[in-house]
């Protein structure tokens, strides 16, 4: 048992130079329209070129960090993201103890840099808990259970900081590889009914601003001129943008301020108000086509940890798109969460770009 | 342990699990994409119409109000520069803050602030701001200037506001302005395009309203979300209001506005042979400038719930008896009817009886005037006199002479005006719900009973007489040039015998130049000759074993003073009608005031 892992090592490092740059470039491309048109948007919605170039620069980063990613070996690396968890850990704590202003502790700041642990853990723990679950050719009950807690744990973190929306993201990406790799349905069935019932208790743990958006949600006009008003602001952006859309930088909701947030969660409003439905429909298409081609990596893989990472993150991605979306166009609460590549936000980025990178390197060694 | 083995990770199961936890994702996507398909193409047109109102803001560029001038050029309203404190409550973080320091630095009680604020706030949108504090005086604007850039969200505006320069004189023909109100606008669906306008609300102010208005500009301005000017994209500038002559004479009408003395009543002067109207005075009178700039709405409150009503205009829309102001109408009716001649005697004892009815109908003087022909029944005003001539008459006689004297309907000087009343049969049936009586025709034979009239109604009447039968449309704008105006003729009446004028004029000059005339008391050498006629109207009826004296402890049952009058008889420059409420007498109390104007205005005795 223990020397199957190896023979397969020497046949990658046989084939690595012909390997190493053999990667779906299609995902690439995809990621690369996406950051690029995210600047664009970031410049037409703050007008600000700052915020434009340190947006860029995260990008460029990114990238770097996203090729390494794609070139790596990972099955060299699954030692590293077994415990890569504990590196998120520690910020999440970190996050915790420090002194912060304001009700919310989301940021570390580190001097010229600032970042978001709860972003860094809702890719650390799906890696880690893959390479857990498959350092050994079974999967054992106890191995679910230990992979759960930590998740909760985690779970726990963020959610106390508080950040209702990654808190729940960091749950799904904790939940879905031990979901993935098998655990039996009736256990399923069983946590879905459970998760239920504690849904009052969560609402009763959710601050007062968080209980305003569900209210919010339900029934906008009740607070127009509060966050209310943020997504009637929205819907008349994306609605006033019809077909064709006013034009890049013409946008008049999104150029006077109207649409709040609109270079961070709100950026899909600008968007459509500026690109109009065509717009719209054109990120869709790429971002299904992403999706598409992420999830292709866990289909065509062999490797039971390959199938789990790219599996859970295409779906972290794809719920990130989502509920950015669906919250911007009012048929979902406002929670925070920003359009990945797009968004304004240097953490998000570069975790998502890794992410594609990490996704990346499974493919190509497949 | 063993019992879980069984059930073995297969291989590819991931990928479809991975699908299934992917679905709701899907579906979620594919909802939204709907829904931006539903904004954008289903609903566009809605959401580029709020998204243009949410940029576009129309600034309305307020027209200056043009200015009122008597007919001298002497200034009547004009105006001036109030500032005013607005709040844009968007921009204050603590409202009760920012009320204490506002309260302290304006010498404002706290209350009055909080309230005036909290009202405010209900009422504007978002970023929109609205006056605090209203009218600030000298002390308030320069302490807020100093200290306004310390509290967020004040700024200090200034806007033209209407003033009228003589206050109580003239206030019910200026009349006041306000803001436009929604019933203003279910009037006139065009006024709903004016904001921030100040309209007339009475009087000329707001019979010419739409001269002295002007029409507003509008500035098309961008402004972003906090309300901030962008950027202008048009502008149409405001053209300003017209400025009104009115025929009102400011001395006159000081100089008899002071002879009232806040007591109830009302006059009109006007000149007969033209219409322009001199003076017109309703007493007790306002200060319209406590309405044009409504700054303490209890001062506004108050008077309105006046039970003395200084906002009614009794000199238009007043309805009295015109009691023995009326008898020389029914005088020429019965001449023109041949029902008596001016020679013939009727003996009045003091008492007047229907065959038939024990009741009797008694004269204002108790032992009655002995044998009286129409002059002298006119100058002693005797009532059982026009008793008799009255029954002889009957209402078909009596009705049309009055008719064509303007009775019972307007006279066209303002749309305000009240009607008056001029009974008949049917309005008695429809109205009173009973027939017309004989004692109904006699009680009109001296001017009781139903009839009704303004005393602008009594002063064009008079001018009739004064005109020997021409009545001119009656109007407050001053002509360009008073010589070459043509006045409009409203009625021209005729009679058999041209020479009824002339004696009918003589009975009404007997009343005050002779020693048996009603209003002799006022009767001086100096003054220009005057024809008139007194009246006393009763505002309760005498019911049989009660006398007068019992009735007039109640002061507001007292008779109602009346006296009109038009001179110099030679060649009459203006007609006179007065009332005073409950002022008993008109001899004593309204024939001096209509000698006054006259005499003042013709450059008599009373002139400075």
């Amino acid at each position: 048992m223990q020397n199957k892992p190896l023979s397969f090592s020497v046949d990658i490092r046989l084939n690595q130079r012909r390997n190493l740059l053999n990667f779906d470039y299609s995902i690439v491309l995809t990621v690369f329209l996406l950051g690029l048109f995210g600047l664009a948007m970031i410049y037409s919605a703050s007008g600000s070129f700052t915020l434009v170039l340190r947006q860029a620069m995260y990008f460029f980063l990114g990238v770097i960090l996203m090729i390494t990613a794609a070139m790596s070996n990972f099955r060299k690396m699954e030692p590293i993201y077994l415990n890569a968890v504990w590196i998120g850990f520690f910020f999440l704590v970190l996050v915790l103890i420090l002194p912060n202003s304001g009700t919310t502790n989301r940021w570390i700041n580190l001097g010229f840099i600032g970042f978001q642990p709860s972003e860094l853990m809702r890719f650390l723990l799906p890696i880690s808990a893959a390479a857990y679950l498959t350092r050994n050719p079974q999967i054992k009950l106890s191995d679910w259970i230990i992979v759960l807690v930590t998740t909760l744990v985690a779970f726990i973190l963020v959610f106390l900081q508080p950040d209702f929306g990654t808190s729940a993201i960091v749950l799904l990406s904790g939940i879905m590889p031990i979901i993935l790799s098998g655990l039996p349905w009736r256990f399923i069935i069983y946590s879905f009914l459970g998760g239920i019932g504690t849904l009052p208790f969560l609402w009763m743990s959710l601050m007062d601003y968080q209980k305003e958006r569900i209210y919010t949600f339900i029934s906008p006009q009740a607070d127009a001129l509060g966050s209310g008003w943020n997504i009637a602001q929205s819907k008349i952006a994306i609605g006033s943008g019809q077909f064709f859309g006013k034009g890049y930088m013409e946008g008049s909701q999104s150029q006077l301020d109207f649409i709040p947030e609109s270079h961070t969660d709100f950026i899909f409003a600008v968007i459509v108000e500026e690109f109009g439905f065509l717009g719209a429909l054109g990120l869709f298409l790429l971002y299904a086509f992403l999706i598409h081609r992420l999830l292709y990596v866990a289909k065509s893989s062999n490797s039971k940890f390959a199938k789990l990472v790219s599996a859970t993150l295409s779906i972290i991605l794809a719920a990130y798109i989502t509920l950015n979306i669906s919250m911007v166009v009012g048929i979902f609460p406002v929670v925070g969460m920003p359009l990945p590549f797009i968004s304004q936000g240097g953490t998000a980025l570069v975790v998502n770009m890794i992410t594609i990178g990490i996704i990346l390197s499974l493919r190509r060694t497949t | 342990m063993n019992n879980f083995s069984r059930e073995r990770f297969k291989t590819g199961e991931e990928y479809s699990r991975a699908l299934f936890f992917l679905s709701p994702f899907i579906l979620l996507f594919s909802i939204s994409l709907f829904q931006v398909l539903n904004l954008t193409l289903f609903q566009g047109d809605k959401y580029q119409t709020i998204a243009e109102s949410n940029r576009i803001y129309q600034k309305p560029i307020s027209p200056v109000r043009g200015f009122i001038y008597d007919r001298n050029g002497t200034l009547l309203a004009e105006n001036i520069v109030q500032r005013d404190l607005y709040v844009t409550p968007a921009y204050i973080e603590d409202s009760a803050e920012t009320i204490l320091k506002l309260s302290n630095l304006l010498d404002v009680p706290y209350e009055l602030l909080d309230e005036s604020f909290s009202r405010g706030v209900k009422k504007v949108k978002k970023f929109d701001s609205f006056p605090l504090v209203k009218a600030l005086n000298e002390e308030q604007i320069a302490k807020a200037k100093v200290n306004l850039d310390s509290i967020s969200g004040i700024e200090v505006k200034a806007t033209l506001k209407r003033y009228v320069l003589h206050e109580e004189t003239l206030a019910h023909v200026l009349g006041y302005v306000g803001d436009i109100s929604s019933e203003d606008i279910r009037r006139d669906k065009l006024l709903a395009e004016l904001q921030n306008i100040q309209i007339g609300k009475t009087g000329i102010e707001k019979e010419f309203d739409y001269v002295l208005r002007g029409n507003p500009g509008i500035q098309t301005q961008e402004r972003d979300v906090k309300g901030k000017l962008v950027r202008i994209l048009d502008t149409q500038g405001a053209e300003d209001g017209k400025d009104i002559y009115l025929t009102i004479d400011q001395k006159l009408q000081d100089h008899l506005f002071k002879l009232f003395e806040n007591r109830r009543g009302a006059l009109v002067a006007l000149e007969p042979k033209t219409g322009l109207v001199r003076a017109l005075i309703s007493s007790p009178s306002f200060n319209p400038n406590i309405l044009n700039s409504i700054v303490d709405t209890d001062e506004v409150e108050s008077l309105f719930s006046n039970k003395e009503s200084p906002i009614f205009n009794r000199a238009i829309s007043g309805q009295y008896p015109p009691a023995s102001t009326l008898k020389p109408f029914v005088g020429l009716a019965a001449i023109e009817n041949e029902v008596i001649s001016w020679d013939k005697k009727i003996k009045d004892d003091g008492e007047f009886y229907v065959e038939g009815d024990p009741r009797p109908y008694r004269g204002w003087k108790e032992n009655g005037h002995g044998r009286v022909d129409m002059r002298k029944a006119i100058a002693e005003s005797s009532d059982v006199y026009f008793y008799n001539i009255a029954f002889d008459l009957t209402l078909a006689g009596i009705r049309p002479m009055l008719d064509s004297f303007g009775f019972g309907k307007k006279t066209g000087l303002t749309d305000f005006e009240a009607n008056g009343l001029l009974p008949d049969k049917k309005w008695k049936l429809g109205y009173k719900g009973d027939f017309w009586f004989k004692g109904d025709t006699i009680n009109l034979g001296i001017g009781q009973g139903y009839i009704l009239a303004t005393p602008l109604q009594l002063a064009m009447a008079y001018s009739g007489l004064a005109n020997k039968g021409v009545i001119y449309h009656p109007q407050f704008i001053q002509p360009e040039d008073e010589k070459s105006f043509e006045p409009k003729k409203i009625a021209e009446i005729q009679l058999s015998d041209n020479k009824a004028w002339e004696k009918m004029e003589q009975a009404l000059v007997d009343v005050i130049s002779a020693r048996n005339g009603t209003a002799h008391k006022v009767f001086d050498a100096n003054s220009v000759v005057i024809a008139g006629k007194t009246g006393t109207a009763q505002i309760k009826s005498i019911l049989p074993g009660k006398e007068y004296d019992a009735i007039r402890e109640n002061p507001a049952l007292r008779d109602h003073a009346l006296f009109v009058g038009y001179g110099p008889v030679e060649d009459p420059k203006l007609v006179v009608a007065v009332i005073i409420e409950n002022g008993e007498s008109g001899s004593e109390v309204a024939a001096p005031i209509v000698k006054s104007a006259i005499n003042f205005y013709t450059g008599g005795f009373d002139a400075e």
